[in-house]
This record gives structure tokens, C-alpha cells and sequence, in this order.
């Protein structure tokens, strides 16, 4: 499997492409910089848009991603990238949360994710569902209903995230029917 | 190694008069201290016979053809600017000092204070020999002046900015443009009539540090008093150690773990803002070394482990994992440079908001002191507590910074901030 990893110059994207290598063993990850962003994705099983700094605003051009009909998996500021071109809304957070973990409920287990995130979103774009949200009512899956996407607003490659790999392997059966 | 090489054993006794005889000898020296768990390689370079300064032009591959041909090791440091330039991130500020300068050396000293040996090797026999019997029949060396007070310096940030630039950073974090940054001053005394190598083994003598190290850079002296690691490699097993988390321990000075009291500790180890800012860069340097590590062999151990270093409690974590075959400790380095633990999180744009709060530029602080004895071998701390000397006008500047996150309140940051300069202010840390 050929994935693409998108790199909105960030501190965890090596974390991402090191946990999708372990999550499927028979993947090549290709890394490149946001600024690198490629026109077509002809030989692409996967694209991962990378968390990163800023808000989607500041990361033009991503429609050709989202738009492209292949597989896309967002983290993070991936996930409000794909909201946001949805029609959804990014709004600041009103206690921003950095390097420490939540617990969310997910395919009838307890999960505790790690979460770094000064924005959020505050009503989801088109098409979207809410795969899985914290006590405050913070989405942190989104899922869309009929188009290979989805969107962690965790951080699954995070070392505080107890099994990352789980939720890259459901990523995979959601986008991937893998 | 080296062509010639004497090892003896050395009566750890006598190690701070060898310590002064090397550093007033002009030996560019790394030192640990007891009690700390670097203190097993002790080095001193004598008689450079190869230098590399380092500059804008200078590429990977020069920095690679200089660590890696001939005999080694080879000794130096890198400093934040060079780190700037790295990351791609342009400053207008005027560097007054190297990007970056390493050495050989016709004679090497090596001492392991787990074995108390001293082993002196070099290009020329009776080079080794004469070292050898100096060392051995070292006469008792008059001890480090006492540490001078420096009296106050002239800050690039006082109070007022430095708690103002805290105030500023947290505006960013909840912008999302960083989610921790690292902010510091820079304090200067200008025209000290000192010399460094006095204040060096002063330091040296009064406060215990893993990671001393003293290095002429032309007209400069670095003095760098650093606890920190930032990437060791043995045969191509990575260690970084980042330390985030710091707590003053109140009353009289303490020198392990052991001596502090467990609720002191418990509210360190289980402050969730100090927590927090060590767990963002343990995930940040997982990151930074996977981008030359093996798969599946990056892995975090002793997450929230304390040491104490300068009267302050320090929470660290160990962050493993194994070379790649195809790369060396220089391509680790240099991906993974600067360290984390002093730009923030994300790194890019952490530096970038840096460039922009501190009025001063940060030179050496921050960057790296650096042993490489192969490619897969390597020592390298971060200078923090780190003083430049200047020998031509005697001008003295040391940097202290601390880490911001969302729940960092302004003046106990500043508080911080000072309570890392108290060796240098002439006030123990209290």
C-alpha cells in the first residue's frame, strides 16, 4: 500500500509515519512538506494529512486532496483541514489542552487518547458524522457517511495514546474496506 | 583512535587538580560530575591540529568529511543560530558569534571515573609520554578562586518583558501557532576583569552537573554547566533524555533524589502542566529521532523520572530507539537540532515566534556541545546554563529561559527563568 503523508511542517509527523509502518506492515509511507503538495495522487492507496500549527486557513489548497476520491485520514489539524472544506466550522477552544490524554468511548471500548489542540470543530461540514466526541461534547472521530474520510482530532501516534494502532486499523476498514 | 596510547590508573583524589591543570593549560575539556550518570567519560583535547569553523556555507557533507576522516575524535560545539538556519528559519538579528566550530587534536586525555583510569593517546609517541608523566606526577594545583559576584547584568528582558513575552506566548498557543515555546533572556556583563577558566572551574567545584564543558572558540570561552542530554549514540543505540518539569527545592542545598522530601517530588510528578510540557517533547523528540531511526525501535522509557541538578528538582524521560543502517550520528543530529526541550512544540513554528519575542539572539545557548568519536558514536548535551566569555573586552553573557505552555502563569515563569541564573547571579538557587 502506497500512502502519502502530508507534513504541515509539524513535530509529530515522523510519530504518524513510524505508527502507520507498524499499524500495515506490507505499507511504504512517502513524507512530504505542505508546501510540496501534489496536483494528482495517481499512485496514492492513502493520503494522511499531518496535525500542524495554525488553523485550516492557513493551509490553502487541500480540496484537490479532499476532492480526489482517494482514501483521505486527517489528524488533527488534518481532521479541521477536512471539516472545514466541508462547510464545517473551526472555533478556539475555551481551555486549549496540550500533551495531556482524555478518554473517549469507541466501538464499545474506553479509550484514552492523547490530545494537543487549540482549536476545534464547532459544527461539522457536510456529509460528516460524529464518530466519537469527549464528555465536553468535543468531536474527536469524525467519519463522512458516504466518501472514504475521516478525521482523528487525537493524537493517535502520540505516546500517551494507549493502542494507536487500533485506531489506524479502523481507519482502514472505514476508507480503506480494508 | 589514536596511533599512541598510555592508559594508568588515576587516584580520583587527585582529579581536581588534573581538572585545573588541563582547563589553565588551554585544553578544551568535557566534564561530568559525581554522582551524575555522564561522569563516565570525562575528555580533554590538547593541541588542536584541525578546526572546522562553521558557517553559513558550510555543508552536511564537510561537516561529515571533518567528524568522520582521520583520527578522532573530534570535539566542538553548534549553536542555535546554526540550528535557525537548519530549520529554515530567517532572523534579522546580528550574530556576533561562529555558527558552529569543531576540532581535532594532536593529544587527547580520556578519564572514566567509573574505572578511575586515565588513558592519553596521540599522533606522536613522545607527545603521549610527556603527558603522561605530567599527569602522573602532577603537583598539587592552587584551587579555583572563589566564584566572584558578578553584580547585576543588563537583561535583554526584565521583569516586565519577560512576563509580558510569557503573556504574548500564551496568546499563541491559543491561536494554535505553538503549544509550547521556550522563552528566555540573555544577561550581560560587559568588561569583567575575570578569567574564564577560573570561573569555569569555580562552577565546576560548587555545583554538580552531568553534562561541564568548557571549549575556545577564537576570542570566545564557552562555559557551559549543562544537565541536560540531548542525543548520545553507542554503536548506533540513540538516547535522548529531555528534560521539562522544574521545581526549586526549598532550604538547604540538595544534591540526589534521595534527600528531598516525597511530597515535594509528588507535586512535580503529578502536576499536570509539568506533565504536560515533558510529555509534548517526548512525543516531539520521538519524532525527531524517528526521522533516522529504525521502524518499530522508537520507544519512551523512565517517563517522569527526577534528578536534581543546581537545587531544582528536573522530571526527564529516556527516548530510545536505533540508528538506520544508512545513516550516521551526524544526520541525527543534524535533523533533530536544535533540541526540542528549548525551541517547543511544533519546532518550526516555536522558532519562528521565538525570533520574534526575545530581543536578543540566543548564539551559543541552546544549541549543542558535541563529542563524535565515529559514525555511529556520539555525545552531545544542550547548553543550557551556558556563559560566553569574551577574552578580548571581558564581556560576560549567560541566557536562562523556561518552558511555556497554556497553564504557565507570567511571573512564576520569570521566577523560573532566574532561579537557572542563580549560580551565575552569586544566589544559590532557593
Amino acid at each position: 500500500m502506497r500512502i502519502l503523508l502530508i507534513d504541515n511542517n509539524d513535530s509529530f509527523t515522523r510519530n504518524l509515519e513510524h505508527l502507520l509502518v507498524n499499524a500495515i506492515p506490507e505499507s511504504g509511507v512517502d513524507v512530504l512538506p505542505y508546501a510540496l503538495l501534489p496536483v494528482r495522487f495517481d499512485e496514492t492507496d492513502l493520503i494522511v494529512i499531518s496535525p500542524g500549527p495554525g488553523a485550516p486557513l492557513d493551509y490553502p489548497g487541500y480540496e484537490r486532496v479532499i476532492d480526489s476520491g482517494v482514501p483521505v485520514l486527517g489528524v488533527c489539524l488534518g481532521m479541521q483541514i477536512i471539516n472545514a472544506h466541508l462547510g464545517g466550522t473551526i472555533s478556539r477552544l475555551p481551555d486549549c489542552v496540550h500533551g495531556k490524554t482524555d478518554i473517549i468511548s469507541f466501538l464499545g471500548r474506553t479509550m484514552t487518547v492523547a490530545r494537543y489542540h487549540s482549536l476545534y470543530c464547532s459544527s461539522i461540514g457536510a456529509g460528516l458524522e460524529i464518530l466519537a466526541a469527549n464528555k465536553a461534547n468535543v468531536p474527536m472521530i469524525l467519519g463522512h457517511k458516504t466518501k472514504p474520510i475521516m478525521g482523528f482530532q487525537f493524537h493517535p501516534e502520540s505516546f500517551l495514546t494507549c493502542d494507536g494502532v487500533f485506531f489506524i486499523h479502523d481507519a482502514l476498514r472505514r476508507i480503506l474496506r480494508v | 583512535m589514536m596511533p599512541f596510547e598510555e592508559s594508568f590508573a588515576f587516584d580520583p583524589e587527585r582529579f581536581p587538580d588534573l581538572k585545573s591543570w588541563l582547563v589553565r593549560n588551554g585544553a578544551d575539556v568535557f566534564f561530568s560530575s559525581p554522582g551524575f550518570s555522564g561522569e563516565t567519560r570525562c575528555f580533554a583535547g590538547l593541541d588542536p591540529i584541525k578546526e572546522l569553523v562553521v558557517d553559513e556555507s558550510t555543508s552536511r557533507e564537510q561537516l561529515k568529511e571533518f567528524a568522520f576522516s582521520g583520527f578522532g575524535p573530534c570535539f566542538g560545539y553548534m549553536s542555535y543560530t546554526y540550528g535557525m538556519m537548519l530549520r529554515g528559519i530567517r532572523t534579522d538579528k546580528k550574530s556576533f558569534f561562529p555558527l558552529g566550530h569543531l576540532k581535532k587534536y594532536a593529544l587527547l586525555l580520556r578519564y572514566d571515573a567509573s574505572t578511575d583510569v586515565v588513558r592519553i593517546s596521540g599522533l606522536d609517541a613522545g607527545q603521549v609520554s610527556l603527558l603522561v608523566k605530567i599527569v602522573s606526577e602532577l603537583p598539587l594545583q592552587p584551587k579555583p578562586i572563589p566564584f566572584p559576584d558578578l553584580g547585576q547584568p543588563q537583561v535583554s528582558m526584565n521583569k516586565f518583558a519577560y512576563e509580558a513575552g510569557v503573556s504574548e506566548t500564551l496568546e499563541r498557543i491559543r491561536q494554535g501557532w505553538t503549544y509550547q515555546l521556550n522563552l528566555s533572556t540573555r544577561m550581560y556583563w560587559p568588561c569583567m576583569p575575570l578569567d574564564p577558566s577560573e570561573i569555569f572551574l569555580g562552577l565546576h567545584t560548587a555545583f554538580g552537573a552531568p553534562f561541564y564543558a568548557y571549549v575556545s572558540s577564537g576570542r570566545y570561552r564557552i562555559l557551559s554547566t549543562s544537565p541536560e542530554l540531548f542525543l548520545r549514540v553507542r554503536e548506533g543505540e540513540v538516547l535522548s533524555r529531555p528534560i521539562k518539569g522544574t521545581l526549586a527545592v526549598p532550604g538547604d542545598p540538595v544534591t540526589s533524589v534521595a534527600e528531598v522530601d516525597e511530597k515535594l517530588l509528588y507535586e512535580l510528578t503529578e502536576s499536570d502542566k509539568e506533565c504536560a510540557e515533558l510529555s509534548m517533547i517526548v512525543d516531539l523528540m520521538r519524532n525527531d529521532i524517528s526521522i533516522n531511526c529504525a521502524y518499530g525501535s522508537v520507544r519512551v522509557e523512565n517517563h517522569k523520572s527526577v534528578f536534581v541538578v543546581d537545587n531544582l528538582l528536573q522530571m526527564y524521560a529516556d527516548v530510545r530507539g536505533m540508528l538506520r543502517q544508512d545513516r550516521d550520528c551526524l544526520d541525527l543530529f543534524l535533523d533533530a537540532f536544535p533540541g526540542g526541550s528549548i525551541t517547543g512544540c511544533p519546532k518550526k513554528s516555536s522558532m519562528r515566534i521565538i525570533d520574534e519575542l526575545e530581543p536578543h539572539s540566543r548564539e551559543v545557548f541552546c544549541g549543542s556541545m558535541l563529542i563524535i568519536e565515529n559514525e555511529r558514536c556520539m555525545d552531545s548535551s544542550i547548553a543550557i546554563r551556558t556563559a560566553v566569555a569574551d577574552t578580548v573586552c571581558g564581556d560576560l553573557y549567560y541566557w536562562a529561559g523556561s518552558g511555556i505552555v497554556i497553564d504557565s502563569q507570567p511571573d512564576r515563569e520569570y521566577r523560573e527563568t532566574m532561579s537557572k541564573a542563580g549560580k551565575f547571579l552569586g544566589v544559590a538557587a532557593k
